[in-house]
């Protein structure tokens, strides 16, 4: 390809012009940058000059209320974050003195450690990766699939079909949670299963409770993953796809190698979410775990569990000012993980995050 | 038999959606019906099954005659609803306006403002603020006087408006106190608005230029008219997501009373909510759509 760009008349063309181009003009000293924008007012018509002198003086104006606000806003935001390092690296004695705000006068590591051994950071980790990352995957590619359905096939009942995917956005959890419950705990595989061995099979604790939903494009927020899945595919021209059709390509082969490739970033952008939401998710997990197995749930029960490991005693009654320092510990390596994925990917995602389509509704 | 490219064409997509609708029939359509249902009941648990004796639209009733929480939580929701809307939508966009721009560091400050979505809807955020509040260093005053609700109220003395509107004072103060709650909960917001800043056409942003528009005129005659159709989704995405969050007084609620057993009228509450969140979207959805601008 390269070489016969090279060859190219057009291109050599261009390139002569650039090289015939005056040099770049030297930087001038502000006095003159000023003298020259008044030669120039002087040519312009009154209404002119008003418009480039208000101009003139928002252009100057406004970076410096622009990087104030920005770095106001940063902070507000950042604030809880930097409450939580210097918290978690306090001893728990400096917690009540009235003193300390920020800084501490000595800096310790058993809080971490404290919240680790309760949280059995380890083993929560793996089983949370287990859980989170592969349901993230299975329903990245699942809700993709339906989302291609939904947003280049025609067939009879999609609006319909589409509605009950809107629903599933609309539709707060809470409300199917029972009889979601009841399905898992009585689990009872084509309906004959319990007509046979007159037995339930009991899915609670069992990380098929994840993986079932996810693997059928029902996870969390699935709905409103196809949804930008759908719009995303549709926002790719058409061409491409007929153009595979005519190549002999069946639908899923085109699917694999054509619109997959150009649909990245909105992979990027689901894959992200979905990870983040399923790290976060605390109240589907509650209802299907009994025992406290993912990060999100050791967290959740984090101020319970801490009494009974560090005291050996369920009844201690900590200070609530001194348990701060192990909940912010437990919030810190609960939300590294994350974070630390979140800093390598964030230039594609927030970049990318234009092309997701969801522009064009 | 052949059978023609469109029909086949739409074989395969029934095949493409085949999995998804597998699954929504056992995880979605089949437990909202049965919602739905236990919403008429007096639903026990039981082995094996639920104990369900019907009580008619008995559960509604006490929802809204008898039960003295529900209307209380429902109405201050609603009422906080109604004021956090317009300031998350028109903040967000503030934001997402400026970084848009180009500026040192933009790609850092647009990392901070995602970061919420990344933490925020999880129990790390629940935890964050009532340790700030536990510890004092909750409230904005912390590290600014600005925001502390005195200064609202001397900054209204100084314009010249003493007391005049108790409830607007409030507003104003919870407003500005919570201003660390109401920034965390843009994100996705932001993001919605950034990309639909970056969708605006380059031929609308010249000739916009060339007519020698200022920056506010190109606010109110460009970036809002093309903005304009994900403000729709906003709001709407704002509605859901503060009615659907499991810490919403309302939610609580709901979930305390499923925690007792009494799954039936957990069921009609979340019922009767849902209804009224659905009303609220239908509304905005009816004013909005005469409002927005469609390009094409």
């Amino acid at each position: 390809m390269a070489e016969a760009v090279k060859d190219n008349p057009i291109s050599a063309f261009m390139k002569k012009r650039a090289a015939d181009k005056p040099p770049k003009e030297e930087k001038r000293s502000r006095k003159e940058e000023r003298e020259r924008f008044k030669k120039r007012l002087a040519t312009l018509t009154p209404m002119e000059q008003k418009y480039l002198k208000r101009k003139r003086a928002f252009d100057a104006v406004w970076p410096v209320c622009r990087a104030l606000l920005v770095f106001g806003l940063c902070f507000v935001i950042i604030y809880p974050l930097l409450y939580m390092i210097t918290a978690a690296f306090r001893p728990r004695s400096e917690m009540n003195d009235p003193t300390i705000i920020w800084l501490s006068r000595t800096y310790t590591l058993s809080n971490i450690k404290d919240a680790a051994r309760t949280m059995e950071f380890g083993k929560t980790l793996l089983n949370t990766l287990f859980l989170n990352i592969g349901c993230s995957v299975l329903q990245v590619i699942t809700c993709a699939i339906t989302g291609y359905g939904f947003g280049r096939f025609n067939f009879k009942g999609k609006s319909i079909l589409f509605g009950v995917v809107i629903m599933m956005i609309l539709m707060p959890p809470q409300i199917i949670l029972i009889p979601q419950y009841m399905f898992f705990r009585y689990f009872n595989p084509l309906g004959i299963y319990h007509m046979i061995t007159q037995n339930y099979i009991n899915l609670i604790n069992s990380p098929l409770t994840m993986y079932m939903p996810a693997l059928t494009a029902n996870g969390i927020k699935a709905g409103l993953f196809i949804f930008l899945f759908r719009q995303s595919f549709r926002g790719l021209p058409k061409e491409l796809e007929d153009a595979a059709y005519l190549d002999g390509c069946s639908p899923l082969k085109t699917f694999v190698s054509i619109m997959i490739p150009n649909a990245g970033s909105t992979f990027l952008t689901v894959f992200l979410l979905s990870v983040v939401w399923y790290w976060n998710d605390y109240y589907v997990s509650t209802s299907f775990f009994t025992d406290n197995s993912t990060i999100a749930l050791q967290l959740k029960n984090l101020d319970a569990s801490l009494t009974r490991v560090i005291f050996n005693n369920g009844n201690v009654k900590v200070n609530q000012r001194e348990l701060i320092v192990w909940m912010e510990s437990g919030c810190l390596i609960s939300i590294t993980p994350i974070l630390v994925m979140y800093i390598f990917l964030q230039k594609n995602f927030t970049e990318g995050i234009a092309r997701s389509g969801l522009t064009g509704m | 038999m052949r059978m023609s490219y469109e029909k086949k064409k739409g074989l395969y997509g029934y095949g493409f959606i085949a999995l998804w609708f597998v699954g929504a029939l056992m995880f979605f359509i089949i437990p909202v019906i049965q919602s739905f249902i236990y919403s008429f009941y007096d639903v026990k648990p039981d082995v094996g099954a639920l104990i369900m004796s019907p009580l008619g639209f008995a559960n509604y009733k006490r929802a809204f005659a008898t039960d003295p929480d529900f209307r209380v939580n429902l109405t201050s929701m609603l009422g906080q609803t109604a004021w956090q809307l317009p300031v998350i939508l028109v903040f967000s966009l503030f934001v997402a306006i400026i970084i848009n721009q180009k500026f040192r560091g933009r790609t850092f400050a647009r990392a901070v403002f995602f970061l919420p979505v990344i933490i925020a809807t999880g129990p790390v955020y629940a935890i964050i603020t009532g340790n700030l509040d536990t510890s004092g260093t909750a409230d904005a005053e912390q590290f600014s006087t600005m925001f502390s609700s005195d200064m609202v109220d001397e900054l209204l003395e100084f314009v010249g408006i003493y007391g005049f509107n108790d409830q607007l004072t409030d507003m104003l103060s919870t407003m500005t106190s919570d201003i660390l709650n109401l920034v965390w909960k843009c994100g996705i917001q932001i993001i919605i608005f950034l990309s639909a800043l970056q969708g605006i056409p380059t031929s609308a942003k010249e000739a916009a230029a060339i007519e020698g528009a200022t920056s506010w005129e190109f606010f109110w005659k460009i970036t809002l008219p093309y903005v304009s159709p994900m403000i729709l989704v906003n709001l709407v995405y704002t509605i859901i997501d503060t009615f659907t969050d499991p810490t919403n007084v309302v939610m609580e609620q709901v979930l305390s009373v499923q925690d007792d057993w009494r799954y039936g009228y957990s069921a009609a509450m979340a019922w009767s909510y849902f209804a009224i969140v659905l009303i609220a979207v239908g509304i905005i959805f009816a004013v909005m759509n005469r409002i927005v601008y469609y390009d094409d």
